[in-house]
């Protein structure tokens, strides 16, 4: 006699194997995922293809995600928001935004005053770690973290966006389908 | 052939312009006739190779709910020409060590086997056979198992060990699941009376029945040993990649390779043609006598050309959708089912077709029931007749079955089951009781 009991199949489960139900069953459940996909019905869990044709259809990013960064501007005048607080900088915890400031002479009420403006902005994308604290210390809703996450380039140094990079954006080659 | 349309009519077209040229007919029907089919038929199976392996990569991704080839042309429908174009530009390697002249010509033998089959299959009555010879099945057996004979010259050759276990598995599956595939055909021959392909069509045809109702189980084990036969899953383990590399192919590149998957996707469409030709009644369908009646002839040849391609799709779709749905089975699971179950069932099938055919020409005889109503196209049953048959082509399937699982219920016992259900523990103090048992037990292979 056996030390370990072997359960033995019930007369329903020796009837289940001799009629192949697993096979006919598993037959099934591809025939129900190719049907599904020709059709691109409703067969497995809302869509027949979770094919994503990636450069030709763009992919949906999850709505907080944070990708390249921008540098926003007035949309009546085209002048920067940014007014050279620093406070990306000092906010960013990887130390990778610079902000160079330039005093220019403006006159306001008929005085000679001194203005802090934006000369240049450096933003280290290789460093930057995405986490949007620099967005979040921005007073002015200058800088933004975008969606977009094409941001591999052909050397080091490609990583370092300046201000114009940050107020135009990148050009990617877009796709069609 | 006057009141035809032209576009149905090409044919005798050619035929006039043939004698024009000042052929005589003769030759125009021996030689030009003959050539024109089978350069139809090389380019049709060439194609089917190409988009064979498109639509194998289209239905794989259906059903795994992705989408396949996309990228070349519309839908990925030029994939096949680049794929096609890759492989005629690679280098054809040849290994230091292999056995050149061996290795060189073993591709050529595997595609000459598939394809010299296609001369008897009848696409569709008339001129969509290239010839119809009386002994079709027996040379459609023969010529299509000299395909092992090079997977088996491939994986020696290559002198790789991969290759080599490759070429051995094949030799052993394909030969005992031959067995099992020429037996199998032997219970529709007893109805068709014949090992022409043309008349088996034609028996089926004038009985307007189709052979697998007979024939269930003679069918089911005809399609299993076939798809074992073609080195497909879940029988490929000659080429099982996650063995063997890629077995008997495994040294093999370029166009060498290529010609070893056009003969794996020639020989799925030879196995096909015969399941469609011997039980799902080859080109023959119910109402296309009526175009033949009306006078058109070529257009009744082509539409049962037409029927005959979809039967054959639907048998080339049920290889898709089991090797994309089952596992590779292990090698003693292989040789378990051609042989403990395969061959035995073929038998068994043998013998109770005859028995059934026996039962149907008694009733007759007897004066119980009409069933036969006459013997000059194979066996042509009435329709009482028809019915017994069909039952008993049941009752013989689930009887295989029964019999068989009996008789190999326990016969795996000897190694894995035994050993599984007198597992000895570990340190089991003497006078304690185990699990169940008052005395412990004892291996028998201690005794």
């Amino acid at each position: 006699m056996p030390l370990v009991k072997v359960p033995q199949p019930t007369f329903v489960q020796k009837l289940k194997r001799f009629f192949m139900m697993d096979l006919v069953r598993g037959l099934g459940l591809t025939l129900k995922y190719n049907v599904g996909a020709a059709f691109d019905k409703d067969s497995v869990a809302g869509k027949g293809i979770y094919t994503e044709q990636y450069p030709k259809e763009r992919p949906d990013v999850a709505p907080r995600f944070h990708g390249a960064p921008r540098l926003n501007m007035d949309p009546e005048t085209h002048e920067t928001l940014c007014i050279a607080c620093n406070l990306c900088a000092l906010a960013c915890p990887e130390d990778c935004i610079d902000v160079l400031a330039m005093d220019v002479e403006v006159v306001v009420a008929g005085k000679p005053r001194r203005k802090k403006v934006l000369d240049e902005f450096i933003f280290d994308t290789s460093r930057c770690m995405f986490c949007a604290l620099c967005q979040e210390a921005c007073p002015t809703s200058c800088l933004e973290l975008t969606q977009d996450f094409e941001l591999a380039t052909y050397s080091r140094a490609g990583f370092v966006w300046n201000r114009e990079m940050l107020e135009q954006g990148r050009e990617t080659v877009k796709y069609t389908k | 052939m006057n009141a035809c349309p032209l576009f149905l009519a090409p044919l005798n077209f050619i035929d006039s312009l043939l004698v024009k040229l000042g052929l005589a007919p003769e030759t125009i029907n021996y030689v030009v006739w003959p050539l024109i089919q089978i350069g139809v038929v090389v380019t049709v199976v060439a194609v089917w190779v190409a988009y064979g392996t498109y639509l194998e990569r289209k239905i794989s991704a259906f059903m795994q709910a992705r989408l396949g080839p996309m990228r070349v042309g519309p839908w990925g429908l030029l994939q096949p020409i680049a794929d096609g174009l890759k492989l005629l530009t690679k280098e054809d390697f040849i290994p230091e060590k292999a056995d050149r002249w061996i290795f060189f010509f073993a591709p050529y033998i595997a595609v000459a086997a598939a394809f010299i089959v296609f001369s008897v299959i009848p696409f569709g009555p008339d001129w969509a056979v290239i010839t119809d010879v009386n002994i079709g099945l027996l040379l459609v057996i023969s010529v299509s198992s000299v395909g092992v004979l090079a997977l088996i010259l491939a994986g020696w050759s290559s002198n790789s060990k991969y290759s080599l276990l490759g070429g051995l598995r094949s030799s052993a599956q394909m030969v005992s699941y031959e067995v099992s595939m020429g037996l199998a055909l032997i219970g529709g021959l007893m109805f068709a009376r014949t090992l022409s392909l043309s008349g088996i069509v034609t028996g089926q045809a004038s009985d307007s029945i189709w052979y697998v109702l007979y024939q269930p189980a003679g069918f089911l084990i005809f399609l299993i040993s076939g798809i074992a036969e073609n080195n497909r899953a879940p029988f490929d383990l000659p080429e099982a990649e996650s063995e063997l590399v890629a077995g008997f192919h495994t040294e093999y590149s370029g166009f060498r390779w290529s010609l070893f998957f056009m003969a794996e996707y020639a020989a799925m469409v030879v196995v096909s043609a015969i399941a469609t030709t011997l039980y799902l009644g080859g080109w023959y369908f119910p109402f296309v006598y009526k175009l033949e009646a009306a006078g058109l002839h070529n257009a009744y040849v082509i539409v049962s050309a037409l029927v005959f391609l979809i039967k054959l799709s639907v048998v080339l779709y049920l290889y898709f959708w089991l090797r994309w749905t089952l596992p590779r089975f292990r090698y003693d699971q292989l040789m378990d089912i051609g042989w403990k179950w395969l061959i035995p069932a073929a038998l068994i099938n043998i013998v109770f077709t005859a028995f059934s055919v026996f039962v149907v020409q008694a009733l007759d005889a007897g004066q119980v029931l009409k069933t036969i109503e006459d013997t000059s196209h194979g066996l042509n049953l009435t329709g009482a007749g028809k019915i017994v048959m069909i039952v008993m082509g049941i009752v013989g399937l689930l009887l295989t079955g029964g019999l068989l699982s009996l008789v190999n219920w326990r016969s795996r016992d000897f190694n894995l089951k035994s050993q599984r259900r007198n597992i000895r523990l570990v340190s089991v103090p003497s006078g304690v009781s185990a699990v169940n048992s008052t005395k412990p037990a004892t291996a028998p292979n201690e005794v």
